[in-house]
């Protein structure tokens, strides 16, 4: 095989050889057979030129990212979404058999599947909102000065690095009936030891103060680049205008975070909706199942109850709602960009 | 030297030479929860295994923390990895990696090897049916059979036996005014001896849970209480099987029982699951957590919660494992140290005889189904080093426990920990759970009903009617009911 790098080389350009021209250089300068080794040095060195062309340089330097991506992460999901269409489990020595769409209608019709669907949709919503309320809240703090700032900030923001682990096992124990503090701190009203997780309601509120501590300072890291980015003389003019204070947030300061608090929103609802680790070490999905969210249950159809594929078709059940969240999330922004004009 | 003797000698040279060159380096590698009685064989085996073969046998044992342990092993053996020769593994998973082709029957191995056969006979009944045969074999057969028999399917052995008991505080069930005050109120005396235990039912229990359950600023035993005090504790926890395996003993106590899979596909689950005497036993069980610590109002209340406020000194009695108890008396762990004692598990008066049926804990070690000749016979060297009467006393006085009945019959077995006598007394009464690959669902769903019961959302009844209707479905999708 004769690489197009090496056709350039017996003349400047191809416009200016011409094959008759082309046999009188070769014969010319080339013995007339060259040692197979020599040859087989001269197609490496060819086809590396020719891939290592500038045209090309950038399919190559992306092309392992790219097969590394496809191997760890699209081939896994098509080869689980393929799964889901048949019945397997994994400890079976039974070959997978096709089924269609049976594990998704068994899915759609199964009661605990919507009781966790639900469960889930109560915590994001409680958790979401109390994050953005309270991380708003402090954005707004710490966009004044004050003394010790900084140190404040670094506390505020030190729950957002801890560990789900280490977030869980703590509020494990403050809640703890016996040896917690919340427990402790009501007892000394009540003379009552306290068992919040006891309670359905108490055990998704458990959760909901955990998950919010933890992240309303991502919010309000948002919040705080969207409130540092408001122009002085803004709000410089309202107060010549003598604008009262509701009217300076609503029509200067929430204009330029609603975009990013959009975002927060975004971020959180779907990594709220797909939380297992805090649940799943604070309650365990108890009472009953009354906090267990939609991707514990996954977990458990996969890993406990070796319905392989029924979990791979509620995997992508959990996938599509994350894709319609997004979509609704986009769309509005889409609204809001077209209603402003941008 | 006669030709003849000296062509002896040479042969004699010549196989020695041959044997010392043909030794092979074998590693055994082994999956094991991280625990006493797992890093104990590691060193012990370190320290004293040879083997018989001759080649150089190495254990190496791949430490697991409990919490990931199943985890980590189902990756393992459903990746295909085939990492490990040897496993621990509990019980209730025998089925699901049986029938996934990972656990290695050992009926022809067993079949050729006296020796094997003779640990088998050895072993106590009630672990030879839980650790070893699938389909389940109950132990009171493979009692009548005396333990082996061609025609049943052996796969484990045991590496760690276990079972429950209780743990109770000799400084207040001795105190003469603790007693004495019990007395007025009751009409009988506080259990001080552990022989004391071996009358006690659940209605004592519960008279313990009530009289001991005290406010700060009480007294007990003389002295004012900084803090409230619980009378008892039991399991009660949703995680694992943390509630399952105290209530089965309620249910096997109160006349009742689980679904029978020794007799699959005619054993029924709805009527036995849900029946007048679970039902009455489960209540029963529902009732003695009002004496219980706060925490088992949350359903999460487990073997290591209680250990942890007994050792703290909130609890009076306690029942939770054998492996357990290290710690406890333990001062550099424990508050209790020295005042903790062990006795029987309380039991239910039963057609006149007092029933301290329980649910057998431990776990079996198995060989997996990859391995070649050579590693097998190895393997089963390392199982029967293990279960040899040197290694099985070394690892009772380092405080583990042993199954082999002539381990359990030394006089000396007793004194060699605080807990030894109550276990060996208690092991006659031990039964599994179930063995089928479906126990990882039934199990799951039956905790979530038990959790709904103990944290009061539902009675004992609709409770144990959710679990028989959702085990029938499932036992008749699995094909093993009619």
């Amino acid at each position: 095989m004769l690489w197009p790098s090496s056709r350039t080389s017996c003349c400047a350009t191809r416009i200016a050889c011409s094959k008759p021209m082309e046999k009188a250089v070769n014969q010319a300068t080339l013995p007339p057979k060259l040692p197979p080794a020599f040859e087989r040095k001269v197609e490496v060195r060819g086809f590396l030129q020719w891939i290592n062309a500038p045209e090309r340089r950038g399919a190559l330097l992306v092309t392992p990212a790219l097969a590394t991506l496809f191997l760890i992460n699209i081939l896994p999901l098509l080869w689980s979404f393929g799964l889901s269409f048949f019945n397997y489990r994994a400890n079976r020595l039974t070959a997978p058999k096709f089924q269609g769409l049976e594990n998704y209608t068994d899915l759609l019709g199964d009661d605990r599947v919507w009781e966790r669907f639900v469960t889930t949709g109560l915590i994001v919503s409680s958790s979401v909102a109390l994050q953005l309320l309270i991380g708003f809240g402090l954005a707004l703090l710490f966009a004044k000065k004050f003394p010790m700032r900084r140190l404040a900030l670094m506390f505020v923001l030190t729950p957002m690095m801890l560990s789900f682990v280490s977030v869980a096992i703590f509020f494990k124990l403050f809640y703890d009936p016996t040896l917690g503090m919340l427990s402790w701190f009501i007892s000394l009203f009540t003379g009552e030891s306290f068992a919040l997780l006891a309670t359905p309601a108490g055990a998704i509120a458990g959760i909901v103060i955990a998950d919010a501590w933890m992240w309303s300072p991502f919010v309000m890291l948002l919040v705080l680049a969207g409130l540092v980015s408001v122009p002085g003389y803004l709000y410089e003019a309202a107060e010549i205008d003598r604008a009262p204070s509701w009217k300076r947030f609503r029509t200067i300061t929430f204009p330029y975070v609603k975009s990013l608090l959009l975002l927060a929103l975004l971020f959180r609802t779907i990594e709220t909706f797909k939380t297992f680790d805090l649940v799943f070490l604070i309650t365990e999905g108890g009472p009953g199942s009354t906090t267990e969210t939609i991707a514990i249950y996954a977990y458990r159809l996969g890993f406990q109850f070796f319905r392989t594929s029924e979990a791979s078709a509620l995997a992508y059940m959990i996938l599509f709602v994350v894709i319609v969240l997004t979509s609704i999330y986009l769309y509005v922004v889409k609204q809001r960009n077209a209603s402003e004009g941008v | 030297m006669t030709r003849f003797s000296e062509m002896g000698a040479l042969l004699s040279a010549t196989i020695l030479a041959g044997s010392a060159v043909a030794a092979e380096d074998i590693t055994i590698r082994m999956a094991a929860p991280d625990w006493g009685p797992t890093r104990f064989m590691q060193d012990h085996a370190n320290e004293t295994y040879t083997a018989p073969s001759g080649n150089n046998v190495k254990l190496e044992i791949d430490f697991i923390p409990w919490p990931n342990f199943f985890d980590r092993v189902n990756a393992s053996l459903n990746s295909g990895e085939q990492k490990y020769q040897i496993l621990v593994s509990d019980s209730q998973w025998l089925g699901t990696f049986i029938e996934a082709g990972h656990f290695m029957k050992l009926n022809d191995h067993i079949a050729e090897d006296a020796e094997l056969q003779a640990i088998i006979k050895d072993l106590h009944p009630a672990l030879v049916s839980g650790y070893s045969t699938y389909p389940n074999v109950p132990a009171d057969k493979i009692a009548e059979m005396g333990n082996y028999a061609p025609d049943v399917n052996y796969y484990g052995f045991p590496q760690f036996p276990d079972n429950y008991f209780t743990y109770y505080r000799n400084d207040l069930f001795c105190d003469e005014g603790e007693n004495a005050a019990f007395k007025e109120k009751y009409g009988s005396e506080l259990p001080c001896a552990a022989e004391d235990w071996d009358s006690v039912t659940w209605d004592d229990w519960g008279n313990f849970g009530e009289f001991f359950t005290r406010k700060a600023g009480e007294t007990l035993a003389g002295q004012m209480l900084g803090s409230d005090f619980y009378g008892i504790a039991y399991q009660a926890g949703k995680p694992l099987d943390f509630s399952t395996m105290q209530i089965n003993a309620f249910f096997w106590q109160w006349g009742g029982g689980i679904w029978d899979e020794a007799n699959e596909p005619n054993a029924p689950v709805l009527g036995v699951v849900n029946s007048d005497e679970n039902v009455a036993g489960f209540e029963r069980y529902l009732e003695l957590l009002n004496y219980a610590p706060p925490i088992a109002k949350t359903g999460q209340m487990g073997i290591f919660e209680i250990q942890d406020l007994y050792m703290q000194g909130k609890i009076a009695a306690i029942i939770d494992w054998a492996a357990l108890a290290a710690p406890v008396v333990d001062p550099a762990t424990s508050q209790v140290a020295d005042v903790t004692s062990f006795g029987m598990m309380p039991g239910n008066m039963l057609n006149g005889t007092l029933d301290r049926s329980a649910n057998l804990g431990g776990q079996p070690f198995v060989l997996t189904t990859w391995n070649d000749d050579l590693v097998v016979a190895e393997a089963l060297d390392l199982v029967k080093w293990w279960l040899s009467e040197d290694t099985q006393i070394a690892a009772v006085k380092a405080g583990g426990q042993s199954g082999l009945t002539s381990v359990l019959e030394n006089p000396d077995y007793d004194s060699w920990a605080p807990w030894n006598a109550t276990y060996r007394k208690s092991l006659p009464w031990q039964k599994d759970l179930w063995h089928v690959p479906e126990m990882f669902e039934m199990l799951t769903q039956q905790q979530e009903e038990f959790d709904r019961a103990i944290t009061g959302q539902v009675s004992a009844r609709e409770a144990l009617d959710a679990v028989a209707e959702f085990q029938d479905e499932l036992l008749r999708d699995a094909d093993r009911l009619q």
